[in-house]
C-alpha cells in the first residue's frame, strides 16, 4: 500500500516548474485529442460500414434491409443502421453505445453467428429494439417523418383515419409499422399480428366504469391471479371495466344467451347470433358467475333466451377504447379477401344470422386466422341488414 | 359511305395447327418471345391443371403435366388448340350498326356478327362514351356489370377483377347475387346446416376410405367433374378415387350411385347403380326417410342433440299432413324406383357409416332446394353428421375437395374494388328504387320486365331499368337458359361489351369485343392444387399476346387513362411489380409456417410446395360440442324445419322439405304426352363449362359431323330412325338445335344428354350466320341452354332450372347447315 500513497502524495504536490498556465494549456490539449480521437472513434462505431462489418449483420439485417423502401426509393434517401438503430442525442447515444457494448460479447461468443441462431434470437432483439423505439415515441423514425408535414389529401381514407388518429397522440409509429426495414420475428403464437399491428394492443390505463372492446378473442378467469379459464370473450366486444388489479382488470359483459345445454354462451342481443362470449361449463354452473334477468321466446327458432350479465377477469392487453379500428380493418379485409374470386356481397344483403352461413360457408379459400375471421364475421352481422337498414 | 364485305381469311376451312405459325403469329411476338431460354420448359397452369410448356420457334409446341399431377385431364391435350384455333378475337371489334348509330342502332341485328375493327383507343373511346351516356341519362342502375364467371385462371389477370374496378372507377352497377353452378343449394343449406356447404372443405378422403362402410354417390360424377378445378388442378382426388376402386373390389366399400344415367364415375368404379326418373329424387329421399322412421331405425339422441323441427316434419312424413304417406310404394311410383329396392337402401344406410356425397346437378332445377334439404334431413336422421366417414357432403366433386389440404395460404388477387377512399366519376347510387343486387339467374328477366317485384330469400327484389351490359371473361350465353327469351331481352340494350379471348356467343351479342390474351401469353401466378393448397404456382408467359390482344391488366389500364385514373389504377405499378407484391404477401402471410423463397428464386424453380395437407372431419367440431361450435343456423342447430322459411309463406319452398311436382317433366310427368324426352345438361366431359371448346383438333376428337354430341337411348333412338353419327335435330316449345348422335346402353329411355358449354351457333333458315339473330333459328353447333327454360328455383334462391326441361328429337333431313359457332365474324370494311 505504500507505493501507491506515495504516488498519491506525487500527484498532490503543487507544481514546481510548470505554470499553471502551461498545465491547463497540456490539459486542454490533452483533452482536445483525447476527445477527438474517442468521438472519432464513436463515429467510426457509428456508420453502416462499422455495422456490417460484423458477419451476422450483413447477411440478415442488411440485406433485408435492401429489399425495403428505406434502402431505395424514388427520391433517393436512405436510411442507413445508425438513423434508426442510434439516437442522434449526444447523452443518449453514448448510453446507447453504452448498451450495445453486450453486442461485442454477443459477437466474440458467436451468439447469432449462423442463420439458425439469428432465427432464434430474432424475436428477443427485435423486442428490444421495439421497446428502445416505443421508449422515445420512435423518435428516430420522427426525425424524417413529421405528422406535421404529411399531406393527408394524398393518403387513401383508411390510412388518413389510422394516421390523424396516431397524431392526435403522437404515437410511436412503430405501434403499427413492425418488421418494414426488416423482416417480422417469427411471432410464434402471435396471434392475428396484422390486426394488432393495425389496431395496436390496447391500453395500459384503465378507467373503471368506462367501456372497452376487445381486439382479440381473450381468455377469461375467475380471479386477478389464477390460471383457471373461465371462458373466451370474443373479439369486438364491448366490456365494462370494473377495476383493476396487477396484469388484469374485472370486466362486466352483458348479452342473451340461447337456453339450451348448459346456456354457456353469450350473444350480442336478443335472438341474434352474434358471438360475445363462451363461458366454461365450470363457470356457467358456479353461483354468482352469471346474473340471469328476463327470458323471451325467439319466433324464428322456437328457442327460448335469456339477458345475462357476467362478471369475470381477463389480462389488461388487446382492450381498445374504440370499436371502429376494428370495423375498419374488418372491412378492409373481407373488400380484399373476398373479391377475388367474387365480387362480395354488399354487408347489408344479408341479416346478422344469415351472414355466419354464408361466411362459414366460403372461408376454405380465404387466408384468415382464427381471429380474423372471427372479426369479420361479427364486422359484416354488425352491417347487416339487421342493424343497418339498407334496400338490396 | 361505300359499304364491302367479304369472308376474312380466318375461316380457311383447311386451317391446321401446322400452319398456325405462321399464320397467327405476329412477326413481332416471335422476335420478343419471353426473357427465358428457348428450349425451356416453363411452368404455368389452368384450371385443367399445372403444366410444363415448351416452345419451338417461338410457338407453343409440347404441354406436359406438371410434375406433381400423376393424374393428368385429358384435356390437357386441348390447351395448345385454346391458344392457336380460328375463334380468336384478334382485334378490337364494333358491331357494324353501333359503330354507325351508336346508341340509336337497331337492336334487332345483334346477333347478325356483322363487326367492323377499330383500333384500340377508338374502342376504348366507344366503350367509355356509353359509359358516360348510360351513366349520364339512366344512373347506375342502367348499367349491370356484375355478371361474372369463370374466368381464366391466375390472380393477377383474373378478368373480372380487371373490368370490375376499372368500370367502377367510372360509375357504380348492379351486381348480382349467388352463381348458375349452386344456386339453389348455396341459399337453402346455410338455413339447414349454418353454411353454403357446396364451397366448404369436405372431410378428407383418407377417413372416408379408412371408415365409411357405404358411400351414396347421389347424382354426383366426381370422376367426370374433378377433372377441371378453380384453380390449377393437380388432380389428386383422383388417387383416391382409384383407391376407393381398389376397395369396392375387395368388398370392403360399397358404392351406391343413384342417377338417372350410367355416369362416368359408375363406369370407372364398376359400382352398385339405382335408376331414378329424372327430378324426382326427393320423393326417393322422402320413401327412404319413411322406411327409416316407420322402422325406428332413425338416430333418437342425435336428432334431439343436434336438430330442431323432426316434429313438424313427420307429420309430412307420414301423410297425416297432407293425406299421403310418403311410402315405398307412393315413391315406386314416381320414381321408378322399385319399393324392395327402397327398402333395402333404407337399411343399408343405417347400418355402419354411411356417406353421402351429393353432386350439384339435381339443384339446377325447379324447387332445387328441395334435393339438398331433404338429404341433410337424411343425413340427420341416420345420425352420422360430424363423423368420420360419415354424414353428408355437398362438394366433393369439386375442386380437389376432400384431398387433406395444407394451412398455407394463397396469394391474393389483384384489386376488384376501388382502394379505399377512391371515388368514381359519376359517383352516384341511386338505383331508383330499383335493387342494386339481383339473383344472377334473373338478369334477362329483369331485362325484359324492368320495375317487377320479385320474392327472393326472404326479401324484395325490384328489377332495375337496365340497358347496358358489361361481361368479360364471362360467356352467359352459354350458361344462361332460352336463347330466344335472350334474344328478345338483348333487342332493348343499348349497349353490350364484352372482353374475351375468344368470339362466343356472348361476343357474338355483343357491340363492343376488345380482345384478351390467353393465360399462356402474360405472366401471373395461382395457388395449385385448388382446396388443397398444394403450393403457389408460376405462371409463365410462353408467347406475347397474339394479333391485337392484350392482357387484362393492360386492356384496364389503357381504359383507366382515358378516365385519367391510371395511377389509381395501377398504383403506380408494372406487371412485374403486381406479381412481387401478390407473391410477397403471400409469403409474409405464411411466413413462420411455410417458408417460401424469394420470389426470383420462385419464378426460376416455377413453383411452392407447401407439402402434405392434414386430415380433417367435416362438421366434427359441432358434434364434439353444439353450444360451442353451433351451426350458422338460426338456431345453431341442424334446421330439419325452419321457421325462418316458413314465415315466407312461399308456396314453392315451405317450412320443410317437399316433393312437389315440376312445370314439366318427363316419364309420365307435367307434358311429356307432348314432350317426352328429359334433357340432361350436365358439365361436360372435355371442356370447362364452355372454356375449351374453341380448340377446334381437340374438340374434333368428340364432336359428330362437326356437332356436338347428344347421347342417346338405343331403343329410343331406333324408334326414331336415328343410327349413331346421324344428325339429330332436339326441340321443344321454346328453341331447336342441331347435335351429333352418340348411341349409349348408358342413356335410360327417355333421357337424352347434351354437354352444356357447347357453343351456340344460330343459322337461319337460308343458311346464313346473319339470319342467326332472329328469334327461333335452330342452333347448328348444339348448345342445350337453346332448349332450357328461363325460371326461378323458388322464391327462395331465384336460382337457375336449366334441369327441368323437356324435349324431344328427330332425325334431321334436309339440307345440313353450316356451324356458325366458330371462327368469328363476318367482318366488314367501312
Amino acid at each position: 500500500m505504500k507505493w501507491l500513497i506515495n504516488i498519491w502524495k506525487t500527484l498532490n504536490k503543487p507544481a514546481k516548474y510548470l505554470t499553471l498556465g502551461s498545465i491547463s494549456l497540456t490539459a486542454f490539449v490533452m483533452g482536445i485529442l483525447f476527445w477527438g480521437g474517442f468521438n472519432t472513434a464513436l463515429e467510426a462505431t457509428n456508420t453502416e460500414e462499422f455495422c456490417i462489418s460484423c458477419h451476422s449483420m450483413e447477411s440478415k439485417p442488411y440485406q433485408e434491409l435492401q429489399q425495403t423502401v428505406h434502402w431505395s426509393n424514388h427520391a433517393g434517401v436512405r436510411a442507413t443502421c445508425p438513423d434508426c438503430h442510434v439516437p442522434h442525442d449526444w447523452s443518449r447515444k453514448i448510453a446507447r453505445k453504452m448498451e450495445a457494448s453486450s453486442d461485442v460479447w454477443g459477437w466474440i461468443f458467436n451468439t447469432v453467428n449462423t442463420s439458425e441462431k439469428f432465427e432464434d434470437k430474432r424475436l428477443e432483439m427485435a423486442s428490444r429494439e421495439w421497446a428502445r423505439f416505443d421508449r422515445d415515441d420512435s423518435l428516430a423514425c420522427k426525425n424524417c417523418h413529421e405528422y406535421d408535414s404529411m399531406k393527408w389529401d394524398e393518403m387513401s381514407t383508411l390510412a388518413q383515419k389510422q394516421m390523424k388518429r396516431a397524431a392526435e397522440k403522437d404515437q410511436s409509429c412503430v405501434d403499427c409499422h413492425k418488421g418494414i426495414a426488416h423482416k417480422l420475428p417469427d411471432m410464434g403464437d402471435a396471434r392475428a399480428p396484422q390486426l394488432i399491428a393495425e389496431v395496436g394492443s390496447g391500453e395500459s390505463q384503465f378507467s373503471n366504469d368506462e367501456y372497452y372492446f376487445s381486439a382479440l378473442t381473450k381468455p377469461l378467469f375467475f380471479s386477478p391471479t389464477g390460471d383457471v379459464e373461465a371462458g373466451t370473450l370474443n373479439v369486438a366486444t364491448k366490456v365494462k371495466v370494473l377495476e383493476t388489479n396487477g396484469n388484469r382488470v374485472k370486466v362486466t359483459i352483458a348479452g342473451w344467451r340461447k337456453k339450451i345445454g348448459a346456456s354457456r354462451v353469450i350473444y350480442f342481443d336478443f335472438g341474434i347470433n352474434m358471438l360475445t362470449a363462451q363461458l366454461s361449463i365450470e363457470a356457467a354452473k358456479t353461483e354468482g358467475v352469471i346474473t340471469p334477468f328476463e327470458e323471451k321466446e325467439d319466433e324464428l327458432t322456437g328457442l327460448k333466451w335469456q339477458r345475462v350479465e357476467t362478471t369475470l377477469w381477463t389480462e389488461k392487453e388487446y382492450l381498445l377504447t374504440e370499436q371502429q379500428p376494428l370495423w375498419d380493418y374488418a372491412r378492409t379485409t373481407f373488400r380484399k379477401s373476398c373479391s377475388v374470386c367474387h365480387t362480395q356481397p354488399d354487408e347489408a344483403h344479408f341479416d346478422a344470422n344469415t351472414w355466419p352461413g354464408m361466411f362459414q360457408g366460403m372461408i376454405a379459400f380465404v387466408n384468415m386466422d382464427d381471429d380474423t375471421q372471427a372479426l369479420v364475421q361479427k364486422y359484416l352481422q354488425t352491417h347487416s341488414s339487421t342493424f343497418v337498414k339498407k334496400e338490396h | 359511305m361505300k359499304r364491302r364485305s367479304f369472308l376474312k381469311g380466318i375461316l380457311a376451312a383447311s386451317y391446321t395447327i401446322a400452319t398456325a405459325t405462321s399464320v397467327l403469329t405476329p412477326l413481332s411476338a416471335l422476335a420478343k418471345t419471353g426473357a427465358a431460354k428457348r428450349d425451356d420448359w416453363l411452368t404455368t397452369g389452368s384450371h385443367f391443371g399445372a403444366f410444363k410448356i415448351k416452345r419451338k420457334n417461338g410457338v407453343i409446341d409440347q404441354v406436359k403435366p406438371f410434375d406433381l399431377d400423376k393424374y393428368p385431364t385429358d384435356m390437357i391435350n386441348g390447351i395448345k388448340g385454346m391458344v392457336y384455333n380460328p375463334s380468336r378475337v384478334r382485334y378490337p371489334m364494333v358491331r357494324l350498326d353501333f359503330l354507325l348509330k351508336g346508341h340509336k342502332s337497331d337492336t334487332t341485328q345483334r346477333g347478325n356478327y356483322r363487326f367492323v375493327r377499330v383500333t384500340w383507343d377508338q374502342a376504348l373511346t366507344l366503350f367509355k362514351n356509353s359509359l358516360d351516356n348510360i351513366q349520364t341519362n339512366y344512373g347506375p342502375s342502367g348499367l349491370h356489370a356484375g355478371q361474372t364467371g369463370w374466368r381464366a385462371t391466375g390472380q393477377l389477370h383474373s378478368s373480372t377483377s380487371h373490368m370490375q374496378r376499372a368500370v367502377g372507377m367510372h360509375g357504380n352497377f348492379v351486381k348480382k347475387i349467388g352463381d348458375y353452378s349452386t344456386g339453389a343449394g348455396q341459399t337453402i343449406l346455410p338455413y339447414v346446416l349454418g353454411s353454403t356447404e357446396v364451397y366448404a372443405q369436405g372431410t378428407s378422403w383418407p377417413l372416408i376410405l379408412d371408415n365409411a362402410n357405404t358411400i351414396i354417390l347421389w347424382a354426383n360424377d366426381p370422376y367426370k367433374n374433378l377433372q377441371v378445378g378453380w384453380n390449377a388442378e393437380t388432380h389428386e382426388s383422383f388417387e383416391y378415387l382409384a383407391q376407393l376402386k381398389e376397395k369396392i373390389k375387395q368388398g370392403k366399400i360399397r358404392v351406391i350411385s343413384i342417377d338417372p344415367v350410367a355416369s362416368k364415375t359408375q363406369d370407372y368404379l364398376g359400382c352398385e347403380k339405382i335408376y331414378v326418373n329424372p327430378q324426382t329424387d326427393v320423393a326417393l329421399m322422402l320413401a327412404i326417410a319413411y322406411e327409416i322412421y316407420n322402422n325406428d331405425l332413425h338416430d333418437k339422441a342425435f336428432i334431439e342433440g343436434y336438430s330442431l323441427g323432426f316434429d313438424r316434419f313427420v307429420p309430412y312424413l307420414t301423410g297425416e299432413e297432407d293425406g299421403i304417406p310418403k311410402t315405398v310404394q307412393w315413391a315406386e311410383k314416381i320414381t321408378a324406383v322399385p319399393a324392395d329396392v327402397i327398402k333395402q337402401l333404407a337399411k343399408t344406410m343405417v347400418v355402419g357409416r354411411t356417406q353421402i356425397l351429393m353432386g350439384w346437378c339435381i339443384q339446377r332445377q325447379q324447387h332445387g332446394e328441395q334435393p339438398y334439404w331433404m338429404a341433410a334431413v337424411l343425413a340427420t336422421m341416420i345420425g352420422q353428421i360430424g363423423l368420420p366417414g360419415g354424414g353428408i357432403s355437398y362438394g366433393h366433386h369439386y375442386s380437389s375437395i376432400g384431398v387433406p389440404a395444407t394451412k398455407a395460404s394463397a396469394p391474393g388477387g389483384f384489386p376488384r374494388n376501388l382502394d379505399e377512399g377512391q371515388k368514381p366519376i359519376f359517383d352516384s347510387t341511386d338505383f331508383k328504387g330499383a335493387s342494386s343486387t339481383i339473383p344472377v339467374a334473373r338478369w334477362i328477366d329483369a331485362i325484359l320486365s324492368p320495375g317487377k317485384v320479385i320474392d327472393a330469400n326472404g326479401g324484395k327484389v325490384t328489377y332495375p331499368d337496365i340497358k347496358m351490359m358489361v361481361f368479360s371473361g364471362n360467356n352467359p350465353w352459354s350458361h344462361h337458359q332460352n336463347r330466344n327469351q335472350m334474344k328478345k331481352a338483348f333487342h332493348k340494350l343499348e349497349c353490350v361489351v364484352s372482353i374475351d379471348i375468344n368470339w362466343t356467343a356472348t361476343c357474338r351479342f355483343s357491340d363492343i369485343v376488345l380482345p384478351a390474351c390467353t393465360t399462356y401469353e402474360r405472366n401471373d401466378i395461382d395457388i395449385y392444387g385448388s382446396y388443397a393448397k398444394r403450393g403457389v404456382l408460376a405462371m409463365q408467359k410462353m408467347v406475347d399476346p397474339l394479333y391485337n390482344s392484350l392482357s387484362d391488366y393492360e386492356i384496364f389500364t389503357r381504359f383507366a387513362k382515358l378516365l385519367g385514373k391510371e395511377q389509381e389504377y395501377t398504383r403506380g405499378m408494372t406487371e412485374f411489380d403486381w406479381l412481387k407484391k401478390l407473391y410477397n404477401d403471400c409469403k409474409d402471410a405464411n411466413s413462420g409456417q411455410f417458408e417460401m423463397p424469394e420470389f426470383d428464386q420462385f419464378w426460376q424453380d416455377g413453383y411452392v410446395h407447401f407439402g402434405e395437407g392434414e386430415l380433417w372431419t367435416r362438421h366434427a367440431d359441432f358434434r364434439a360440442d353444439p353450444e360451442i361450435n353451433p351451426l350458422g343456423t338460426p338456431s345453431g342447430m341442424i334446421e330439419i324445419h325452419s321457421r325462418k322459411i316458413e314465415r315466407y309463406q312461399y308456396d314453392d319452398c315451405k317450412g320443410h322439405p317437399t316433393w312437389m311436382e315440376k312445370s314439366e317433366r318427363s316419364h309420365g310427368g307435367p307434358g311429356s304426352d307432348k314432350h317426352p324426352i328429359w334433357m340432361q345438361s350436365c358439365h361436360p366431359d372435355k371442356r370447362l363449362h364452355s372454356q375449351m371448346c374453341e380448340s377446334k383438333s381437340y374438340r374434333e376428337t368428340y364432336s359428330v359431323q362437326d356437332r356436338e354430341p347428344v347421347y342417346l337411348n338405343p331403343e329410343d333412338a331406333k324408334h326414331r330412325g336415328i343410327k349413331d353419327g346421324d344428325v339429330v335435330r332436339v326441340f321443344n316449345d321454346r328453341g331447336q338445335l342441331l347435335a351429333g348422335a352418340v348411341i349409349s346402353d348408358n342413356f335410360p329411355k327417355g333421357v337424352i344428354r347434351i354437354h352444356e358449354g357447347a357453343w351456340y351457333g344460330p343459322v337461319g333458315d337460308d343458311g346464313s350466320t346473319a339470319a342467326g339473330a332472329e328469334i327461333g333459328a335452330i342452333c347448328s353447333y348444339g348448345d342445350p341452354n337453346t332448349l332450357t327454360q328461363d325460371i326461378g328455383s323458388s322464391k327462395l334462391a331465384q336460382a337457375c332450372s336449366a334441369y327441368t326441361c323437356s324435349v324431344d328429337y328427330e332425325k334431321f333431313v334436309g339440307h345440313l347447315p353450316p356451324v356458325t359457332s366458330f371462327n368469328g365474324p363476318t367482318e366488314i370494311a367501312v
